[in-house]
């Protein structure tokens, strides 16, 4: 189960953006996409996601075919966390939070909406904004609030683009610690991260993606090998070895 | 100054309406005679005579009544359908007016009064429809549809819609062109029951529409990505906006004319009161819409000894109002 991606292509206009895509993210494990800026990371989580359209290729999630699952059937399966996200009204952060029930509510969300809303954002730590205005907040908050809009999802998978990128080193660690406690309560949960070395330190899989497709490592081969990561990123690297696996450091 | 309780908005329209019945040039009638009449009608207490009765019923109930429904259906219109577009533009700053919808909705009413071939509320529609639609596609880009450009986009498109009604007052007959003249003004001084029954059907059903899917606006308020991703369709949620909100407030220009400003400001004095919740504003829209338009009106036909237009009474007021919002929100909205 988890997801399954095969023989996946896809391009904007003429330009080729991902070829032939093979990948699996096993059921409630923790995989990082890691990659170069432009490497095709990010279409790979929208396509995963649904945002974009599958043309040609599979992308199974949970054992469903993505094409057969309607909007709202996809809802309640895969939560995406999108990049940077801003709002034109001051809504505030329940309010926001409880825009993740759309697919379970026909008119107004009710009772039952609300409580899984206020547990997701108990569960994310974030019960001391609930009432403040969402645009009044800092990026990292904000990231929080779409954690917890995505948990009030319930969805089965979980796919998360760059959800580091605006938050200070405690409220990191903090998200990754939350992640770890997804995985334990059964969750699948795919991430697209700019540091490897956070993805060695809390990640159960890895995905590598140069120029997009995906680099496969040959028996021997280790993700946080240097000569891997060199090429991955194209600049030089070193690595020094840690708890079983490696930190990465400029070479 | 403190926010009146929700709940008193949904309590003012009925004594509002009923005070409004007591307003008017007329002196002929006094209150004595307005609370008789009601009484007859009530308990059948014969309490006036019948001259009396008769003109009490002419000067009430077919000239006042339908005016104050009007008014009222009016107001609730376009602030429910100024708050629906603001919600779907992802844009404080936008209102029928601003749209277009305004400008293309009185050409095609005044088509319609002109030439009556087609039905006044279809044509009132269509050309409203068309004016969105239009300002839309006008200021999309690559990148989206920016604050900016759509307000410019509008102002082309209200000029251009502005300019053809021109030209219909221009190729039409002098008694006409007076009916249309007046018309365009925003102007409620001749209502009637004919009025209210073209319109309220298309207006009911559009503000019972949007009231049903005020919590989707919500989502819909976050982006077409963020609706997607919690399982909405973004483009069908929007149509679903698009359509009910062009026709109550193309509906209500169709009757009324272009009572400028009332799209705008009322649902950011609704907002201030409420906040954005849209399950709030939508509902607030209606009550509180409908109840500051009819006491806008009733200020306009007691304050002078002749009618002040309604439209040029808001827009006079409304304008800077917009001046004020754009202002500040220089300040809080960034283009993206």
């Amino acid at each position: 189960m988890g997801i399954s991606v095969k023989d996946l292509s896809f391009s904007y206009g003429t330009t080729m953006v991902l070829h032939n895509i093979e990948l699996n993210a096993a059921e409630g494990k923790f995989t990082v996409l890691l990659g170069k800026n432009g490497s095709g990371k990010s279409t790979l989580l929208k396509l995963m996601a649904g945002l974009l359209p599958c043309k040609t290729g599979d992308i199974n999630i949970m054992g469903k075919d993505i094409r057969h699952l309607s909007i709202s059937e996809r809802a309640k399966v895969i939560g995406y966390l999108p990049q940077f996200h801003t709002a034109a009204f001051p809504f505030t952060v329940e309010e926001v939070v409880l825009t993740g029930r759309a697919s379970y509510v026909f008119a107004v969300p009710g009772k039952k909406d609300m409580d899984i809303t206020n547990e997701a954002i108990n569960k994310v730590g974030i019960s001391h904004l609930r009432q403040r205005p969402y645009t009044e907040l800092s990026g990292g908050e904000r990231q929080l609030v779409m954690i917890a809009r995505v948990l009030a999802q319930e969805p089965q998978v979980i796919l998360l683009d760059e959800p580091l990128s605006h938050l200070d080193l405690s409220n990191q660690i903090r998200f990754l610690a939350l992640i770890k406690e997804l995985i334990m309560s059964g969750l699948t949960v795919v991430a697209v991260l700019h540091d490897p070395n956070i993805a060695f330190m809390y990640a159960d899989d890895f995905m590598l993606i140069k120029d997009g497709t995906i680099r496969i490592l040959s028996g021997d081969e280790r993700p946080w090998d240097a000569s891997i990561l060199t090429d991955l990123y194209g600049v030089h690297l070193e690595t020094m070895p840690f708890r079983e696996r490696a930190l990465v450091i400029p070479g | 100054m403190s926010i009146p309780n929700r709940t008193f908005f949904y309590i003012i329209p009925l004594p509002l309406i009923i005070m409004s019945l007591f307003i008017g040039p007329s002196d002929v009638i006094t209150s004595q005679d307005i609370l008789a009449w009601m009484q007859n009608k009530i308990i059948q207490a014969p309490s006036l005579n019948q001259d009396k009765l008769e003109m009490v019923e002419a000067i009430v109930f077919n000239v006042r009544l339908p005016r104050v429904i009007l008014a009222f259906l009016i107001g609730s219109a376009l602030t429910v359908s100024g708050n629906s577009f603001q919600a779907l533009f992802r844009n404080p700053l936008v209102s029928p007016d601003i749209l277009g919808l305004s400008a293309g909705a009185a050409f095609g009413a005044a088509l319609a009064l002109v030439f009556h071939i087609l039905p006044l509320q279809l044509t009132a529609f269509v050309f409203g429809l068309l004016a969105v639609g239009l300002s839309y596609f006008l200021a999309l880009t690559r990148k989206g549809v920016s604050t900016v450009s759509l307000i410019l986009a509008g102002i082309i498109v209200s000029g251009i819609f502005t300019a053809l009604l021109t030209v219909v007052q221009f190729l039409t007959d002098p008694f006409k062109l007076q009916t249309i003249v007046h018309w365009t003004m925003g102007n409620l001084h001749n209502a009637s029951w004919s009025k209210v029954k073209s319109s309220v059907l298309p207006i009911l059903l559009g503000i019972i529409w949007l009231f049903i899917i005020r919590w989707r606006m919500n989502v819909i308020a976050l982006g077409d990505e963020e609706t997607r991703a919690v399982g909405l369709n973004p483009e069908q949620e929007k149509i679903m906006i698009l359509l009910p909100a062009t026709l109550i407030a193309s509906a209500s220009v169709a009757v009324a004319g272009v009572i400028g400003m009332v799209g705008l400001a009322f649902p950011h004095m609704v907002r201030m009161m409420t906040g954005p919740d849209n399950r709030k504003t939508q509902p607030v829209s209606i009550a509180f819409g409908g109840s500051f338009l009819l006491l806008v009106d009733d200020f306009c036909r007691t304050i002078t000894s002749f009618e002040i237009p309604i439209g040029i009474f808001t827009t006079l007021i409304g304008g800077p109002f917009f001046v004020y919002l754009l202002k500040k929100s220089r300040m809080v909205f960034r283009e993206s």
